[in-house]
């Protein structure tokens, strides 16, 4: 590639940069419609049709169709996805993933992150952060919670690379 | 000719209850899914998952990928997605999924296939119409190497409760 590798992402999210405690609120937000939510559990193969069938779910508790919970989950991880996984180099765990409340279109998604633990990985030029995630819509409701275990570049590696 | 009785045709069922599950028995799930380049790129746009390596080639090649990494939420969606017939798709809510561990990057033109086992399980204390189940799913790309593992708890309905 003509340019480096590191003029294409951030420079103040290397591992180096994380401090356990820190909690971050992600600048921006996504309102969920039909390609978030419909088009997205039918790409997966998601067969449950309460998340894309309005006429059955008007007859149900909700009234109308739920965002699919790993789309709540997959969109709220990408809202932090610039500030917590830029410079990634694999996604490694989750856990603790829960949906607290359902989500339905129209809905405006934001998400928050807390620095749990970093650690060492087994090679020199990355590191390993634990972060917790949460989502909440745009009233502050939380819909989504869990904990993501990421390897980081290092910036003495690969920052001027 | 005359409308047919649409009354009188039989609904063709989709997924499991409750009392079907049972601890340990497997379920190897359908279809498959081979994860193209397109697939990848929609994703990760949609899902705003800003990270080179699911949509700069050049980018991924340079931290020695052979191609784009496939967005690892791509991965856990489709899994789970191919499962909810056989595990939640007759209802109730998600409950939660822990212990995930992403195994080794996937790549377009991989092709995922997906298999659980009944870990639990037990009544629900608050939902008598409903129990609670927890399954272990796998994932495994065209070489039989794992790619993804996670324990997923879900609330399921009785043969005879509303699902939802």
């Amino acid at each position: 590639m003509s340019d480096a590798t590191s003029t294409l992402t951030g420079a103040g999210n290397y591992f180096e940069d994380f401090e356990v405690g820190a909690k971050l609120r992600h600048a921006r937000g996504t309102t969920i419609g039909e390609i978030e939510n419909q088009m997205l559990t039918k790409l997966v193969l998601n067969t449950a049709d309460g998340h894309y069938n309005e006429h059955r779910m008007q007859g149900t508790q909700f009234g109308q169709r739920l965002v699919f919970g790993l789309v709540t989950g997959s969109v709220c991880i990408g809202l932090t996805m610039q500030d917590t996984g830029e410079n990634a180099l694999a996604e490694l765990e989750l856990t603790g993933i829960r949906f607290t409340s359902p989500v339905f279109h129209g809905d405006t998604l934001y998400a928050y992150t807390e620095v749990l633990e970093k650690r060492d990985s087994d090679r020199e030029d990355a590191g390993v952060v634990r972060f917790k995630h949460w989502g909440t819509k745009q009233d502050g409701k939380i819909v989504f919670e869990g904990e993501r275990t990421v390897l980081i570049k290092r910036r003495s590696h690969w920052g001027n690379r | 000719m005359a409308d047919p009785d649409l009354t009188q045709f039989k609904l063709v069922t989709k997924g499991h209850s409750f009392e079907d599950f049972n601890e340990g028995q497997v379920f190897a799930h359908h279809w498959g899914r081979t994860i193209n380049a397109g697939d990848n790129s929609l994703f990760t746009t949609a899902t705003l998952a800003y990270c080179p390596l699911y949509f700069n080639v050049e980018y991924a090649r340079a931290h020695g990928h052979p191609d784009v990494v496939v967005n690892p939420m791509l991965v856990v969606c489709t899994v789970v997605g191919m499962s909810v017939e056989d595990l939640s798709e007759a209802g109730g809510p998600f409950l939660g999924i822990n212990g995930l561990k992403f195994h080794r990057a996937v790549y377009p033109g991989d092709t995922l296939t997906a298999r659980s086992t009944v870990v639990s399980k037990r009544e629900s204390a608050s939902r008598g119409n409903f129990g609670i189940v927890t399954w272990r799913t796998e994932a495994r790309n065209q070489r039989d190497e794992i790619v993804v593992s996670y324990e997923r708890t879900n609330l399921v309905a009785k043969r005879r409760g509303a699902p939802l």
